[in-house]
């Protein structure tokens, strides 16, 4: 049951973390960066799932990818491409849409509850 | 940021690139990354007052299994990925060269040359072209065939299993040391006394359920080389947790290597490894021909053993080699 949880845990984590991610890299970061801001902010990520995370971002054309030298060890900086910064805004309001819907629904007063009962009740 | 011979960050970076798939410059431009941030975490464990090694140790297990990432960050890793190519096609290359000299030896014998499972047919006509091509081809096939198992396919099963890797590469995980002469002593005590619980058919009969033991005179004769074999391993991985890379650890390796190409040497000579005439009467005629498909698997998993393990032997001796005059790091 707990590896069940697990995984269910992951995958919604996964979501979470990609529009975390967008949002965040509003400014210029390198992936160690981002573990760390994630994580600050009760959102543990792994290498693992992040970089394929960026990655996918990368070739979907929301983020782009620039290597810096100048520093004691080369970091890959990473920031929204024009595509990201144009589709951030609406990734932000579905997600308030989605956590809005989904928190309705956990606390118990979807409006669909009604309804669907008397549904049940006229098949009976 | 430089890689030091025996460094942990580059073993840990190595393994996550042999799982990797996608070009040589993608993988490139991940490890980069990837190393990166295995030293930013270092740094920081180390700004925090842990020891280096500590702390290269501690990121290094919080990171994970390297294949795990490697696969992960880089998914579609190639059946025979590019950095082993080229050690493929030599070996490869000096196989076909050995198995077309026995070849020719049996041609010029005029007979067939058996060695345990292998049998190394003569050119049905040595003077026609088409038909040297054809056995030249056949062999090489054979030959490309026993290496693709060995170079993509072991590493593989291996992993599935969560065996020791077969690696041609001097690399000892430090995380798996323990963990490793753990399951080698576990599998020293199976070995032995369970030995002929484990090896052996249980057939009923009206007396009940009767043990046929299979274990032949080729698995028996192997047996103290096997436990040798277990033994020095343990001892290996022990001193490797204790001192890790030094002359200790790679002699005790190249020891234990030398002990498995006895034990293996003797799988591959003998004709029969388990013995199935036991087992005759709850089989049936079809007892000799799985016991001589059975004995030809292990036959062959032997030699495809003996050949990854010789290769490791040669390489703990030439680093032992080169170690000599060089003060212990």
């Amino acid at each position: 049951m707990s590896s069940l949880f697990e995984k269910i845990g992951a995958e919604v984590k996964r979501g979470l973390v990609q529009i975390a991610a967008l949002s965040l890299l509003r400014r210029r970061l390198y992936g160690y960066q981002l573990v760390k801001i994630l994580a600050a902010h009760g959102l543990e990520t792994e290498e693992g799932t992040l970089y394929p995370l960026l990655r996918r971002l990368e070739t979907q054309g929301l983020l782009t990818s620039e290597w810096d030298t100048n520093g004691a060890r080369p970091r890959k900086y990473y920031v929204l491409s024009g595509m990201g910064l144009a589709a951030l805004p609406r990734l932000q309001t579905a997600w308030h849409d989605v956590a809005g819907a989904v928190s309705s629904i956990l606390d118990g007063d979807a409006p669909g509850e009604a309804p669907v009962a008397a549904d049940l009740e006229d098949e009976r | 940021m430089t890689r030091q011979v025996g460094d942990p960050v580059e073993r840990w970076l190595d393994e996550a690139a042999q799982a990797m798939g996608g070009d040589a410059e993608r993988r490139r431009d991940v490890l980069l990354e990837l190393e990166s941030t295995i030293h930013d975490r270092v740094d920081e464990r180390v700004r925090r007052g842990e020891a280096r090694d500590a702390a290269v140790d501690g990121v290094l297990g919080s990171l994970g299994d390297p294949e795990e990432i490697g696969s992960s960050v880089m998914p579609g890793r190639p059946l025979l990925d590019a950095k082993r190519t080229r050690s493929f096609i030599l070996r490869t290359a000096i196989l076909f060269a050995a198995h077309f000299l026995l070849v020719i030896g049996a041609t010029v014998a005029g007979r067939e040359l058996s060695l345990s499972v292998l049998r190394i047919r003569p050119i049905a006509d040595p003077r026609s072209f088409l038909s040297l091509l054809a056995h030249a081809l056949e062999t090489l096939c054979f030959d490309a065939g026993l290496m693709l198992v060995i170079h993509a396919a072991l590493p593989r099963f291996a992993r599935f299993v969560r065996l020791p890797r077969p690696s041609l590469a001097v690399t000892i995980d430090p995380r798996r040391t323990l963990e490793g002469a753990f399951f080698l002593a576990l599998v020293a005590v199976a070995v032995n006394p369970l030995r002929d619980r484990l090896l052996a058919l249980y057939v009923p009969s009206a007396d009940g359920v009767v043990r046929v033991p299979l274990a032949g005179p080729g698995l028996l004769d192997s047996l103290l080389f096997l436990n040798l074999w277990l033994g020095l391993a343990i001892a290996r991985d022990l001193a490797y947790a204790r001192f890790r890379e030094r002359r200790l650890t790679l002699a005790l390796d190249l020891a234990s290597c030398a002990a498995g190409l006895f034990c293996l040497l003797r799988i591959v000579a003998s004709e029969r490894v388990l013995d199935l005439a036991g087992a005759q009467a709850a089989l049936g005629p079809s007892a000799d021909s799985l016991g001589a498909l059975m004995n030809a698997t292990f036959s062959l998993l032997a030699l495809a053993t003996t050949a990854l393990l010789a290769a490791r032997a040669a390489r703990r001796a030439f680093r032992l080699v080169m170690m000599r005059g060089t003060r212990p790091a």
